[in-house]
């Protein structure tokens, strides 16, 4: 228990519009420990995005508690969780959601430059200059993202991702804008950043990357369905 | 053609979908254009457009200046003696007209209402080629000196005074004392040329002989009369004359007579006449001038800011296109093809702002004629003319075009052709960090300007408004009285028989004889021992009057009764002409030639629009004045109908000149600075509404276009306050360069104007455009604020989606 880092306890959301409520998710329970790689897998619609939404602060659920390293967050004020976003968790979009105007240095030390403890540049040069190499990107660091490769781009995003520390990497589908090539390349980082220590939690809708992580979650109309794999809060 | 009614009605269909936008451009133009038309056209009508009288160009006004031993200007109107020389030995003119203007009334009608007189010369008629509704003008049988009894009714007075009838040309009329005989009426289209200034319209037109000037006044030298009025029309022979011969030649004429006529007087020694020549044209415009450039400035820089909004609407609506845009791409549409459908579209919109700016200006002709009929000439020949519709057509086809341009700039077409396959992520519409930057430093650019001028401008106004007159207006009201001619023991009999009737009157305080407050003559004073000369203001007051204007007595003391009994020589003068008199000790007991003796200083008082340091003075009146001043009670209305009934008591042969209470001269003199400050005050807070509209505007949809960029920077942890700052960041630079080329466009506006510009810079004005800039920066910090709230205030997966 002790080595919980995210744990949902019935979480559920819904969506609503003019007319219609959405039951995006029912009633999840979920807890990712440690050093787990947890895969998030599921037809078009289920829930997928809305759960790893939910789980980085990026959305509120509608009912149900979540815990991130044991401290509540389910009600936090915006910039309250601005600040959990910023040291505990690492993004990885689609999209890449790199800033276009900003060079890959910059791209990768702008979790550092909101960061609460406002570090100075020595130290954000140097937590840069090693995650690039993690990624082994160092020779790109004063590029501008449109001048990398759609794979290249996702291993910057990567780094920032990594560059704050945080407690577990939220990644949603990060090979779906990439051929296979640059694909498999960015799920190798992944594994590699993983068996590091890193915890990750991953949304995909590819089986073949889905099998990659060590435990496999699978989403149905907004709800877990059971599997011998899966840990369930209690 | 086929193909351009298409398109029109694909625009009017697309621009259905968009009532806001349509409805937002429409306005804005539509207004703004109207207002600028409307002035563009009072431009035209009062600076270009000929006179509407035949040879207008051969018609000259001739000002007659005397000109001091110190060489300064010092009076710019004819004396009598001077104008009847010239009128009688010139030759330059083949035409010339004498004018003297004043007000009467006319005691054969029952309601014995006050008319406005023209005293004309016969050649008035067909020099202005007036037009008669009935009868003749003057003709050779009233020619000067012939005082041939009869009067010419404008049309309103035959319509308003004589009911309209046929019969007028058989009835006579009186007017102090004398009777005319009505021998005609001019039409109701004749334009009466504004030689007494914009306001004045003459309702009744009698012989110059019969012109008010006294027969004493009519031979004195030395008195001139703002009242007098000479016309010429240049003989074809002359044409080729010069200006400055022209006035060589009058002037000479003049002059050399005068000066023999003057030589025995000590006073004018050394003095001279000159005559000036000014096309009639100009002389009319003369004083309008400067306000239909400030009317122009204000009109330019409305369209300005307008423009600046409305190119910023089209952006966002092009922003908004991209989809539709790229659709039709997609089905085969040209690059030359969709600019002509953004053509057709902007045209659209501009040409039903076009036909709204038409009504704009119809309803602005209505307002310049209500309210600045009174001080711009030639207003009341503003009409929609082939002027204002070419300058509307050119206006609509040079906005489409500049709209449309802008419009165009911002598609890049081949990107346009891939939006639909990158799934709406498209960069097919773009601004340019660098386009945004510039509309933003010119929005800025254009407030802060316009606000600083409006603000100084309203600086300016609202304190003559509200600076203190140095006497009281409340309760008190300025009679002008009609007398018969009669002896002078009679007349003042008459007079103190009316103020007691009117002292014994409950709702009337106090009685003064003066004139309003304001009022004042030139006099010429020499000082009894240096035999300095001065010209100074001077009017003639009762014993009562400073008590009653509260006016104080700093040094010295009042006249009394018996000052005012015996008419004895003394003066009261007010502070600055004691201070000139004796700079150093009292002026009390200081003497003139003429024998009179000051007795006491008053403090000076404010006319609005006049110096403050003019030395003026204060002499016995005489008991015969027929001008009062009558104080209420508190609280108490003495009406123009009392005022009368007590006039009728003391006599039937007396009437009432003028009613007027001191608040509403005071009203009268401050009118243009409080229509300047509500004005100046109103286009302010429209300017800053409008910009900060605009701003808001480009704001709004750099925002948009960068939502994606805020998402990610808040998913990895940037908190609402550094969104702020980050987006007031990236545009302080655009809001420091506009702030920058507003200061130098505002210095070169000063240093290129300074000469009439000084009297409304000085160094005070430095923390008010600092507190200008101030307020621009707030509103552009507002404008950075407002959009990102929709993203700031949500949880972030909103910003983040739409990205998608
Ligand atoms: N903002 C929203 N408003 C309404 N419905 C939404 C919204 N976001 C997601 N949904 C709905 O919630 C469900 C889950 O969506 P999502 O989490 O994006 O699915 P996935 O990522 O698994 O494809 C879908 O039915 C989707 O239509
Ligand atoms: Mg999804």
């Amino acid at each position: 228990m002790s080595t919980a880092i995210l744990s949902l306890h019935n979480i559920g959301k819904i969506f609503e519009t003019e007319e219609l409520e959405t039951h995006a998710l029912k009633s999840i329970n979920l807890i990712i420990n440690k050093g787990d790689y947890v895969s998030i897998s599921g037809p078009s619609g289920c829930g997928k995005s809305t759960l790893l939404s939910i789980m980085g602060l990026l959305d509120v659920s509608s009912s149900g508690e979540y815990f991130i390293e044991g401290v509540n967050v389910t009600d936090l004020s915006l910039d309250d969780a601005a600040e959990v976003r910023n040291a505990k968790i690492g993004f990885i979009f689609q999209s890449f959601n790199l800033i276009d105007e900003l060079s890959v240095f910059d791209n990768v030390a702008l979790p550092l430059r909101y960061h609460a403890d406002k570090p100075n540049n020595a130290t954000i040069k140097k937590r840069v200059t090693e995650c690039l190499e993690k990624v082994a990107l160092s020779h790109r660091i004063s590029h501008k993202p449109n001048q990398l490769s759609g794979g290249q781009q996702q291993r910057v995003a990567i780094a920032r991702a990594l560059v704050a520390n945080p407690a577990v990497l939220l990644v949603d589908e990060p090979t779906g804008n990439l051929d296979s090539k640059s694909g498999d390349q960015v799920m190798d980082v992944l594994d590699q950043l993983n068996k590091a220590g890193t915890t990750i939690c991953m949304v995909t809708h590819d089986p073949r990357y889905a099998d990659m992580a060590r435990t496999k979650v699978q989403l149905l109309d907004g709800t877990i369905l059971q599997s011998p794999a899966i840990k369930i809060a209690s | 053609m086929n193909l351009f009614i298409y398109q029109l009605k694909q625009a009017y269909l697309s621009l259905k979908q968009k009532p806001i936008f349509v409805l937002s451009v429409v306005s804005t133009m539509g207004i703004t254009l109207g207002a600028l038309l409307c002035v563009l056209t009072l431009a035209y009508v009062m600076l270009i457009k000929p006179l509407p009288y035949p040879d207008q160009e051969r018609l000259y006004n001739v000002e007659h200046q005397l000109i001091s031993n110190e060489n300064a200007i010092d009076g710019r109107a004819f004396t009598y003696p001077n104008l009847m020389h010239l009128y009688n030995k010139q030759s330059l003119f083949e035409q010339s007209v004498l004018m003297y203007v004043d007000g009467d009334v006319i005691t054969s009608l029952p309601s014995e209402p006050m008319v406005a007189l023209s005293f004309v010369s016969p050649q008035w008629f067909s020099l202005f080629s007036a037009k008669m509704a009935l009868g003749r003008g003057f003709e050779a049988s009233e020619k000067v000196n012939s005082y041939n009894p009869v009067a010419v009714l404008s049309y309103e007075t035959w319509q308003n005074k004589f009911d309209g009838t046929a019969n007028v040309l058989e009835q006579n009329l009186t007017l102090g004392g004398n009777s005319y005989r009505i021998i005609g009426v001019l039409a109701a289209s004749n334009i009466e040329a504004p030689l007494a200034g914009a306001g004045f319209k003459t309702e009744l037109y009698l012989p110059w002989d019969y012109n008010s000037v006294s027969e004493r006044e009519r031979k004195r030298w030395g008195n001139d009369d703002g009242g007098l009025i000479f016309v010429g029309k240049l003989d074809k022979k002359y044409s080729g004359y010069s200006k400055q011969k022209i006035d060589q030649i009058l002037t000479r004429l003049v002059s050399d007579n005068w000066q023999s006529e003057v030589a025995g007087h000590a006073f004018f020694k050394d003095w001279s006449i000159a005559l000036q020549t000014k096309t009639l044209k100009s002389f009319i415009v003369s004083d309008g001038e400067r306000s239909v450039y400030l009317l122009l400035i204000g009109a330019l820089g409305l369209l300005l800011i307008a423009c600046a909004n409305i190119a910023n609407l089209f952006v966002s609506r092009t922003v908004e296109r991209q989809q539709q845009l790229a659709i039709s791409a997609a089905v085969g549409a040209s690059k030359t093809q969709i600019f002509h459908n953004i053509l057709a579209e902007t045209g659209l919109l501009m040409f039903v702002a076009i036909v709204l700016a038409q009504f704009i200006i119809f309803i602005g002709f209505s307002a310049l004629q209500y309210y600045l009929g009174d001080f711009l000439p030639r207003i009341d020949e503003l009409e929609l003319n082939s002027f204002s519709f070419s300058i509307s057509t050119l206006l609509l086809v040079l906005l489409t075009v500049v709209f449309s341009l802008l419009c165009r700039k911002m598609i890049n077409y081949h990107a346009l052709n891939t939006t639909l396959q990158s799934s709406g992520k498209g960069s097919g519409i773009q601004v340019s960090k660098r386009v945004r930057n510039i509309l933003i430093s010119s929005q800025i650019a254009i407030a802060t300007t316009l606000v600083f001028i409006n603000v100084v401008l309203y600086k300016d106004a609202s304190e003559l408004v509200n600076q203190p007159l140095g006497y009281q207006t409340e309760n008190i009201t300025s009679v002008v009285l009609a007398l018969p001619s009669v002896e002078k023991g009679l007349q003042v009999q008459k007079i103190n028989e009316l103020k007691s009737e009117l002292l014994a009157h409950p709702k009337v305080k106090n009685v003064s004889q003066a004139m309003r407050p304001t009022g004042f003559g030139t006099l010429a004073l020499t000082a009894s021992i240096t035999e300095q000369r001065y010209t100074v203001l001077g009017k003639d007051v009762d014993e009562q009057y400073f008590n009653m204007l509260e006016q104080e007595i700093i040094a010295g003391e009042n006249f009394s009764a018996a000052d005012i009994k015996d008419d004895s020589s003394v003066m009261i003068v007010n502070d600055v002409f004691a201070k000139k008199l004796a700079p150093n000790g009292s002026a009390i007991g200081f003497k003139f030639k003429n024998g009179v003796e000051i007795i006491g200083v008053v403090n000076s008082i404010n006319v609005p629009g006049r110096q403050r340091i003019e030395s003026r003075f204060y002499y016995p009146a005489s008991l015969a004045r027929n001008m009062l001043l009558i104080e209420q009670h508190q609280g108490q209305v003495f009406s123009r109908d009392e005022m009368i009934t007590a006039l009728k008591k003391v006599d039937r042969k007396l009437s009432l000149f003028s009613f007027t209470s001191l608040n509403e001269y005071k009203n009268q003199r401050l009118f243009s600075s409080q229509t300047t400050a509500v004005t100046t005050l109103v286009l302010a807070i429209l300017t800053l509404f409008l910009s900060g509209l605009g701003l808001y505007g480009i704001l709004n949809y750099s925002s948009q276009m960068r939502r994606s960029e805020i998402g990610t920077r808040m998913a990895i942890g940037a908190k609402g306050k550094d969104i702020v700052g980050l987006v007031i960041k990236d545009n302080a630079g655009a809001l420091v360069i506009g702030l920058a080329v507003s200061f130098v466009v505002l210095l070169v506006l000063y240093l290129s104007f300074s000469d009439s510009l000084s009297a409304y810079i000085n160094l005070e004005l430095l923390p008010l455009f600092m507190l200008t800039m101030g307020a621009i920066a707030l509103l552009s910090s507002l404008a950075c604020y407002i959009p990102l709230r929709q993203f700031i205030k949500k949880p972030v997966i909103h910003s983040l989606k739409g990205s998608e």
